[in-house]
């Protein structure tokens, strides 16, 4: 198994990465599926900019366009940018504590396949009577109305993906609290592993919100409660509280790993150490707990009163202080730095001014009085575009390019690269920079047409226009990734040359042990400091001997399988029966669906027992093996 | 990694960790008994009927000082070891407690503030 | 491989043998996360049940203070404060290296446990009798899926805790078991610190 050179046939390699514990493979199941939902979610995108390119346009019925628009955000939102970003937080921040593998290598796996099992079942609603079509923020005076299954779709996939998000979450804090290197003190850290834990804590926290949010939704819509029906005692506003709860959090889960892959390609590619470290870690920890403290400012218009709107509106901009601390750090590294702009980097600089601006509607908004005037209109749309495309999917893309070579082993083309950031960044700039003034000129947000001579035509076009060339953009990006591998030229230690922490101070393609032996970091940029001092060889913190990995195992797909199934049951069984909610209670009743339900968790709970009852002791990588490895990487650089 | 590497102990040192055990113990058994003190009191006082506005800060606070004694004795929290355990649980329970004030003050119950 | 040791003299068990292995640390600090992100799933809970306590749709429904008994609430609050106890006790042993009263303690811990639910159940059973039910009004909803979610914990709980002891049973005690049963012992602790809360405000206020 040390051989990673060796030939492997389809199926093993298919039941390696089914039953894989090791970090670098999660990551790159993590890239696989979140790409591929990035991709639908990009499709849905581009119905949506079609269907309102031209007035009265009838491409999408209107029902239609509700079910793109609600899938759009959340399989944007849960199934594309978070995965991703747990993509290179897998790939990264084991090694650049110095770990041989994450805390729990078993729980790692058990929450990319609940994640993954989520997301298709979330999308077989397609196929399966309707998608959602209560926006993806499901407000549940609408979303209990909604007739058909959709909605229960929404929920189960939310629910499981969630679980494995929680689960990942714990994942890491763990890994990063418990598994650092000797050393690698918390004020060490690279500012990815930094970002890493305050979003997994920001995810310990606000994702069990969620999960009783959609319990509530559930329960409602699949179980005959009442937590929401206002004529039997509910109450709805307790949906939007429980879903900005977890919602607002949210949007600093997808944001600090982003800042923290911008992070570490400033400093790289400016050559320089990270402007104002401490001030950085202070800033993410504030913004992390700010951002749970401020989620009511998307409720300003429900009426909570003046004193509630009053609390919530100066927290909000009180997280201006941190990010725009971040801002300015950002600009002071590259200040005097010795640049070079690859890729990632021309991503980095383009995140700038872009996030900045999202970052300063935000700030317009957080005055509740003015967000009357913003709210539900295309102003919120172009806001929140350009703090996620212009932060966390800049971030992806740039973190794509930069970790490529350190989960794959080659290099993205530069050619290619650069010509796909500059028609993203085109592209993304006028999709959106058009919609805040659509916005102020009233064109509400969520409408699946507009009128000829309100004067949304030539702004609505051009929009259109830009998606296009977002769309291009992408297409050349996967022609780029298909080249890449298909050519599958093999670059070594420290691809970019100017590699600074302690992922890059390893052999590529990284063995699945990580590090022969553990190193000793020296101080912040822990790579950067040997090669200074070193020859850019890391001093082992330990003598070379046996050490101890984890078993592979089957059981986090059965589980998460366990949970899919069920899902069908407790999807079907409000149907036709007379206690139901009037969306659901005119559609056949399925006998089964209780027994699938009763199957599916009888699976979960049967992998978890035997998980329990058996010992699951791992084994050792032999001495001689590590030795070998070392002798055979040696006469690779040597050739 | 997984290895005890724990070197044998002389007896007088086995004897000294059980005698520490078992003084933990006895502190265990007397948070229990104060606990179960405290039930009595909170239940005693609610069932005595007297004015709620007196019995509602108190009966509360009992419970936080039960939870702290469960925290700290039976959950160990008073060790070595639990720095990050104490600075999650107060994070978690900060949160708790403003979540908990939000759904009481501003869901439309009676006039919003 | 010695964490596979099992009946492992007294002198060579650690003094803290639940966190002598790495894997044991992570145990240890990864479910204190847990509890920490339980923390916030209970609040939200928690705070649904406060925001529909009480909201009924109309007159004939039964309230809080025309439900629920004192005594029975009283008592099961002191089966499982004493449940607590007998796993602290459960703990005690297994560092003390004393495998057969660990096992006992345990076994302790589920009979008071099983009291507990027995209760419940019974709590439950008139309520609904009592037209008090998960789909009569929004209180009905929010009072049972708390209560629930909590009867839920004490079940895995119970479940955890048996698994425990069969499994065990022919192996014995090991750093590796320990712990195992040390994160059982955390997880029935905070049940309890969780039913506390319970007590005190649907019980307690709830009848004020």
């Amino acid at each position: 198994m040390a051989s990673t050179a060796k030939k492997q046939g389809v199926g093993s390699v298919l039941w390696d990465y089914l039953t894989t514990v090791d970090h670098k493979k999660i990551a790159i199941l993590y890239l696989i599926a979140g790409g591929f939902f990035f991709v639908l979610g990009g499709i849905e995108a581009m119905l949506i900019r079609i269907q309102l390119a031209v007035p009265n346009n009838d491409f999408l019925s209107a029902g239609l366009f509700n079910e793109v628009i609600t899938m759009h955000g959340t399989t944007m939102i849960f199934l594309a940018a978070m995965p991703l970003l747990f993509a290179f937080m897998n790939a990264t921040v084991p090694l650049q504590i110095g770990a041989r593998d994450v805390a729990f290598p078993f729980l790692n796996a058990l929450g990319v396949w609940l994640f993954i099992f989520g997301g298709i079942f979330l999308n077989l609603s397609w196929f399966l009577g309707g998608a959602p079509d209560a926006g993806w923020t499901s407000y549940a005076s609408l979303s209990i109305a909604s007739a058909g299954h959709g909605i229960d779709f929404y929920a189960l996939g939310l629910q499981i993906t969630g679980a494995g998000t929680l689960i990942s979450g714990i994942n890491f804090v763990t890994t990063i609290i418990n598994m650092r290197a000797p050393g690698m003190t918390y004020m060490r850290m690279p500012l990815m592993t930094w970002t890493t834990l305050v979003a997994s804590v920001l995810i310990v926290f606000a994702f069990p919100p969620l999960t009783i949010g959609i319990f509530l939704l559930m329960f409602d819509r699949m179980f005959g409660s009442s937590f929401f029906l206002v004529e039997t005692g509910g109450n709805t506003i307790i949906w939007e509280h429980l879903f900005w709860i977890f919602g607002h959090p949210e949007v600093y889960i997808l944001i600090l790993p982003a800042f923290g892959i911008f992070s570490e390609i400033f400093s790289t590619f400016s050559r320089k150490r990270l402007f104002g470290y401490s001030a950085m870690v202070f800033a993410t920890v504030l913004i992390g707990f700010f951002g749970f403290m401020v989620w009511a400012h998307h409720m300003f218009t429900v009426g909570l009163g003046p004193t509630a709107n009053a609390i919530f509106a100066v927290a909000t901009m009180a997280i201006a202080v941190p990010t725009g601390i971040k801002i300015f750090n950002w600009v002071a590294t590259v200040w005097g730095g010795s640049i070079e702009f690859t890729t990632p980097m021309l991503y980095a600089l383009a995140f700038i001014p872009s996030f900045t601006m999202g970052g300063v509607t935000g700030v317009m908004q957080a005055a509740a009085p003015a967000d009357y005037q913003y709210h539900d209109s295309y102003f919120i749309v172009a806001h929140f575009h350009y703090v996620i495309v212009g932060g966390v999917v800049f971030g992806l893309l740039a973190g794509l390019h930069y970790y490529w070579p350190l989960m794959f082993g080659n290099m993205l083309s530069e050619k290619l690269g650069k010509i796909t950031f500059v028609l993203f960044v085109i592209g993304f700039h006028t999709t959106f920079l058009i919609q805040h003034f659509l916005g102020l000129w009233g064109m509400p947000r969520r409408v699946f047409t507009y009128l000829d001579g309100q004067g949304y035509n030539t702004a609505n076009i051009v929009s259109s226009i830009g998606a296009l060339l977002m769309a291009i953009a992408v297409i050349i990006l996967v022609i780029n990734i298909i080249m890449t591998l298909a050519k599958n030229q093999r670059v070594g230690r420290d691809p970019w040359g100017d590699g600074r922490t302690l992922e890059w101070s390893l052999p590529l393609p990284v063995p699945y042990y990580n590090f022969a032996q553990t190193p000793l970091v020296r101080g912040l940029d822990a790579y950067w400091i040997e090669k200074k001092a070193n020859n850019g060889k890391m001093m082992p913190a330990e003598s070379l001997e046996d050490f101890h990995m984890p078993n592979n195992s089957f059981i986090p797909f059965v589980l998460s399988f366990g949970l899919f199934v069920a899902a069908f049951g407790a999807l079907y069984f409000a149907s036709g029966k007379e206690w139901a909610i009037d969306a659901v209670a005119d559609l056949p009743q399925h006998p089964w669906a209780l027994w699938v339900l009763i199957l599916g968790l009888a699976i979960t709970f049967g992998s978890m027992i035997t998980r329990s009852l058996k010992d699951d002791l791992g084994y050792y990588v032999t001495k001689e093996e590590v030795l070998r490895d070392l002798e055979e990487e040696e006469q690779r650089r040597e050739n | 990694m997984a290895e005890i590497k724990q070197e044998p102990m002389s007896k007088k040192k086995l004897e000294y960790v059980r005698r520490e055990r078992t003084k933990e113990m006895r502190q265990q058994v007397v948070s229990f008994g104060l606990m179960i003190f405290f039930t009595f009191i909170a239940f005693g006082m609610v069932a005595m009927d007297i004015d709620a506005s007196f019995v509602i800060p108190v009966v509360i606070g009992l419970a936080f000082v039960q939870v702290i004694l469960q925290f700290f004795y039976f959950m160990h929290m008073k060790d070595k070891g639990h720095e990050f355990a104490k600075l999650f649980m107060m994070t978690g329970m900060f949160f708790a407690l403003s979540f908990i004030v939000t759904f009481i003050y501003i869901v439309w119950i009676g006039s919003p503030i | 491989m010695a964490h596979m040791e099992y009946n492992v003299p007294s002198e060579r068990w650690p003094a803290h043998p639940e966190t002598a292995t790495m894997e044991g640390k992570n145990k240890f600090v990864g479910f204190w996360i847990f509890l920490a992100g339980e923390t916030a799933l209970f609040a939200s809970l928690f705070a649904t049940y406060l925001a529909l306590k009480d909201s009924v749709p109309s007159d004939d429904h039964l309230l809080a203070a025309d439900l629920f008994a004192l005594p029975l609430a009283f008592v099961m609050t002191m089966f499982l404060l004493t449940s607590s106890l007998t796993s602290v006790y459960a703990v005690y042993h297994m560092r003390n290296n004393n495998f057969a009263k660990m096992q006992l303690w345990l076994g302790i811990t589920v009979l008071l446990g099983l009291g507990f639910l027995a209760l419940e159940i019974y709590e439950f059973i008139e309520y609904t009798h009592l037209g008090h039910t998960f789909r009569s009004s929004a209180f009905g909803s929010a009072f049972y899926f708390l209560l629930g979610t909590h009867g839920f914990h004490v079940v895995i709980g119970l479940v955890w805790i048996t698994l425990l002891i069969i499994r065990n049973a022919k192996r014995g005690l090991s750093v590796y078991t320990a712990a195992k049963v040390n994160t059982a012992a955390l997880y029935w602790h905070f049940i309890d610190v969780v039913w506390v809360f319970i007590f005190t405000i649907v019980y307690l206020l709830g009848v004020l």
